[in-house]
């Protein structure tokens, strides 16, 4: 079947009524356009990046909850570093647009065990913190402009992070 | 070798604030005393270190580095130590600005430079400032 789409005019598209422009928009599936009929289309690099980073910055967030549940004295310094941590997962989860009713799953997938004193749980989180970072600097390379800055923004965050935690340990 | 106008003005941008900061160390030293005038050294020796690197990156890029102005105008005023060390803090956080703008060109080798040169940028920053930031460099 021939494609419609360059045999139509502009000035036939914008004249075609509601009803027929689903009908135009189907019969456009073939030369490599997607077929809506097939379902979902696959999740683009910069999609999987930043699903990718959403699940990393809430293991992390859960590691940090962990580690303060467990030695409630480091309050004072992991709490400031907690919050950005929540900054950072708003302003990547606000860059997912979620379909219509559905939401996507973008909780923590790691069940961190502190370890049994202050000083080795501070070096876990140091140890993730740059985990962290690094993971942020391999989703640069072909993510979108915009995303790459968000990146290279929050693997710098978490880098002046890895510097009070050295401080700390 | 080519590269591309937003590569090369991403990097000029950069050189820029890398000039700013040589020029913007030397009266942060000189309002401080020990350990404090020791570390604005280090950090003014880090910004001459790349400042002659993105020279060269420019130039084997086939562009012309601009030159330095010969002299800057301060944010504010600076009349002792506590505003010394707020400028040394203002003058990283422009930096880190200038290589946010390096992260969003197309070449990934030049990403992971101004990724990196931020997070040098931003840890000096917290460090003047004696407080982190979660978005360093973004304008939000």
């Amino acid at each position: 079947m021939a494609c419609l789409e360059p045999m139509l005019r502009r000035r036939q598209l914008l004249a075609a009524s509601a009803t027929t422009i689903p009908i135009f928009l189907a019969l456009t599936a073939c030369a490599g356009h997607p077929d809506p009929l097939d379902g979902p289309p696959p999740l683009s690099a910069d999609v999987r990046g930043l699903l990718d980073a959403v699940t990393a910055e809430s293991n992390l967030i859960l590691v940090y909850n962990e580690t303060l549940s467990r030695y409630s004295a480091l309050a004072p310094a992991l709490n400031p570093l907690l919050a950005e941590h929540r900054s950072h997962l708003d302003r990547l989860r606000g860059r997912i647009i979620e379909p219509p009713g559905k939401s996507v799953n973008t909780g923590a997938t790691v069940r961190p065990r502190v370890p049994g004193s202050e000083r080795s749980a501070v070096t876990q989180l140091l140890s993730a913190e740059r985990s962290a970072g690094s993971a942020q600097l391999r989703r640069l390379g072909t993510a979108a402009p915009d995303l790459a800055q968000l990146y290279a923004s929050i693997a710098a965050s978490e880098s002046t992070h890895a510097e009070v935690l050295a401080r700390l340990a | 070798m080519t590269a591309s106008k937003a590569a090369i003005a991403a990097l000029q941008g950069a050189l820029a604030a890398e000039n700013a900061a040589v020029y913007g160390y030397g009266v942060v030293g000189a309002y401080l005393s020990g350990a404090a005038q020791l570390a604005a050294t280090s950090d003014w020796k880090l910004h001459q270190d790349a400042r002659d690197t993105l020279q060269a990156m420019l130039t084997k890029l086939g562009a012309t580095p601009e030159p330095a102005s010969a002299a800057y105008d301060l944010p504010f005023a600076v009349s002792g130590t506590a505003s010394a060390r707020r400028l040394a803090a203002t003058i990283e956080e422009g930096v880190t600005r200038a290589y946010l703008a390096v992260v969003a060109v197309t070449d990934p080798t030049l990403r992971t430079f101004g990724a990196l040169a931020m997070q040098q940028s931003a840890q000096r920053a917290a460090t003047w400032s004696g407080t982190t930031t979660a978005f360093p460099g973004l304008v939000l």
